[in-house]
């Protein structure tokens, strides 16, 4: 028994008005905490969803380029000197950044200048598994994804002017590097993506890594990042650590248009929780204020035992923050199962998982004993200053 | 009475207050001392200013001018921290009404003045407190909460409230005001008997025969002491 006592006893005995307060709060908790949930879960979903629409960050070797124009007439880049990336060193390297958990896809490339049937064509070499999950807008028009390590997806532009079909056989020339007699067969045409993959041929990287003498070499790296859980610049700013050697450059339009849509989410439910909160802060402190005018007398007995204002008052913050901590409890518990539900109901419940996290409970908990002894901090200072002569002393 | 004997002096008390605009004097100079175990009592008709004397005694009540000693100190000019230190270690109070706390039990209510902080109370204090219902006679009754107990056995733990801290003054303002002639006699025994722990009373009353059984009785009239 001590100070508290006297604050949960209260609030036991005026349990109607306790278990309403309680029960409007813990909706309100209910209401955030799965608001919360969903739209991180959704955010989630949304940026996997927006990773198959191409990468945001692009590591490639820094080179000696000159872009060549004049009049508006684009002449196209000089290279000086043509350099690589380690395919495995670099990947290597990614992989150890501490926001690794934020990169979904790594897409390494190697491009290749080689000539079909006498027209100048590049072949890009890229791994198939990573570059469906980059690209999901993807279809094969005909045929399928390659499953030969010499088999050659072309684009549908491509095919078209390098007159391939299905089952042709694309011969690597000496000149773009290619073992002599080595040779390339297209097992698929892409339909037609309005991208610059509609122009190109897609082989196998560690094939043509073989054929072209060039192990574990590859001329950039496509990288696709979540940018809802951080902002891109900390993760291009790790990458440049890792690799200082390399240029990073990130898409912004892309990574601009996710944060886009994934903040607007963020915001709707932030504003929303506000709303929720602000009116359940506003519950508890009137439901405060009217409790100390039922309860001059007992503040006045409380002062003339001894009681100080400061004993006085935290009284009246225990009982609100008991209410807080409880429903604080209560809702996050309910709305992460009803948020199970909600995905259900959306069709979402794959999408990403929706741990339960200890910690967060135990911070909501306390953030909303933090809110409610907020709110009630004018009822508890009015309390607080009751004079024992005005609740007790006929005079 | 020497001097030195005196635990708590009033000197030229005045209080006043407003009642619908217009200013009334409640005491006007009212000077009383109170010696350590003296048993007092004060007497007067309705509107002679007893209860307010008693009020600004027990530093319920600010005076608007005067003294008030409290083992020498004047309580004028100590903080508010420390009148409240006082009125929880060395006054303790007892109401007409027995105004406990209707949701803890007559034990509970016992203990409050041990509740003031986070430590919890002990059981050396629990069993002070059993003790003291043990003297009121609701021993039996401890875990009872005050709906559950008579108008008298309510004023006998608000009693057991005011003795379970071992205070040095008590004040009790109409402690039978409320109660039947039987159940004010059993209360006014209780007071009788706490005479001998060597606490001093001050005890607010309209009826003469319970006055008489304090050591001095003082009237009051019209806010003086006659």
């Amino acid at each position: 028994m001590n100070i508290l006592t006297i604050a949960l006893r209260n609030a036991r005995k005026k349990w109607v008005r306790t278990s309403l307060l309680l029960l409007v709060f813990s909706l309100g908790v209910v209401s955030i905490v799965a608001l919360s949930f969903v739209s991180r879960v959704v955010g989630e979903g949304l940026e996997k969803k927006l990773v198959s629409f191409g990468a945001n960050i692009l590591v490639s070797p820094k080179s000696e380029k000159l872009t060549v124009s004049y009049g508006g007439f684009a002449l196209g880049d000089m290279l000086f000197d043509v350099t690589y990336l380690d395919e495995a060193a670099t990947e290597a390297k990614i992989n150890a950044i501490a926001l690794r958990k934020n990169i979904s896809v790594i897409a390494p490339k190697l491009v290749v200048l080689d000539r079909v049937a006498g027209v100048p064509a590049a072949i890009v070499g890229v791994r198939f598994d990573r570059e469906k999950l980059l690209k999901g807008y993807w279809t094969v028009a005909q045929g399928d994804f390659p499953t030969k390590p010499e088999g050659l997806l072309v684009g549908s532009a491509a095919a078209a002017k390098l007159g391939l079909k299905l089952g042709d056989a694309v011969p690597l020339a000496v000149a773009g590097g290619g073992s002599a007699g080595s040779q390339l067969v297209v097992q698929g045409i892409l339909a037609p993506t309005g991208s610059e993959d509609d122009n190109v041929l897609l082989g196998d990287l560690g094939y043509l890594q073989r054929v072209t003498h060039r192990p574990s070499k590859v001329n950039f790296v496509e990288v696709a990042a979540l940018c809802s859980a951080c902002p891109i610049d900390d993760i291009v700013s790790q990458l440049g650590t890792v690799l200082p050697d390399t240029e990073i450059k990130t898409l912004r339009g892309i990574v601009q248009q996710r944060m886009v849509s994934v903040l607007f989410v963020k915001k709707l439910i932030l504003s929303v929780s506000l709303v929720i909160l602000l009116t359940g802060c506003s519950m508890v402190g009137i439901s405060m204020l009217s409790a100390v005018n039922e309860r001059k007398k007992e503040i006045g007995i409380l002062r003339s035992l001894g009681f100080s204002r400061r004993s006085v008052f935290a009284i009246f913050s225990a009982e609100a923050a008991a209410v807080g901590l409880l429903a604080g409890l209560v809702g996050y518990v309910a709305g992460y199962f009803v948020s199970f539900r909600i995905l259900a109901v959306l069709e979402l419940e794959s999408t990403a998982p929706l741990p339960f996290e200890p910690l967060h409970l135990v911070a909501t908990a306390l953030v909303l004993a933090l809110l409610t002894s907020l709110a009630s901090l004018f009822p508890a200072w009015k309390a607080a200053s009751i004079e024992p002569s005005e609740a007790l002393v006929t005079l | 009475m020497s001097t030195d004997a005196i635990l708590l002096q009033a000197l030229d008390i005045t209080k006043s207050f407003s009642q619908d605009g217009t200013p009334a004097q409640a005491l006007k100079g009212v000077s009383l001392g109170v010696a350590a175990g003296e048993f007092v009592s004060l007497v007067g008709r309705s509107g002679s200013g007893k209860s307010t004397f008693v009020s600004v005694l027990s530093t319920l009540l600010k005076p608007d001018s005067g003294q008030l000693l409290y083992n020498g100190q004047d309580l004028a000019l100590a903080g508010e921290a420390e009148i409240d230190a006082i009125r929880h270690r060395d006054f303790a109070v007892i109401f007409q009404f027995h105004y406990l706390l209707p949701y803890l039990t007559a034990l509970e209510n016992t203990l409050l003045p041990f509740m003031r902080g986070l430590r919890p109370v002990t059981r050396v204090q629990k069993a002070r407190a059993f003790e003291c219902l043990e003297r009121v006679g609701l021993a039996d009754k401890a875990q009872r909460l005050p709906g559950q107990l008579s108008g008298g056995e309510q004023q006998r733990v608000a009693i057991a409230r005011a003795l379970v801290k071992d205070a040095r003054v008590l004040f009790a303002d109409e402690p039978t005001g409320s109660l039947d002639s039987a159940t004010g006699a059993t209360v006014m025994e209780l007071l009788a008997g706490i005479r001998g722990d060597g606490l001093s009373v001050v005890m607010v009353t309209h009826n003469e025969e319970y006055a008489r059984l304090a050591d001095r009785v003082v009237r009051m009239e019209d806010g003086l002491v006659v």
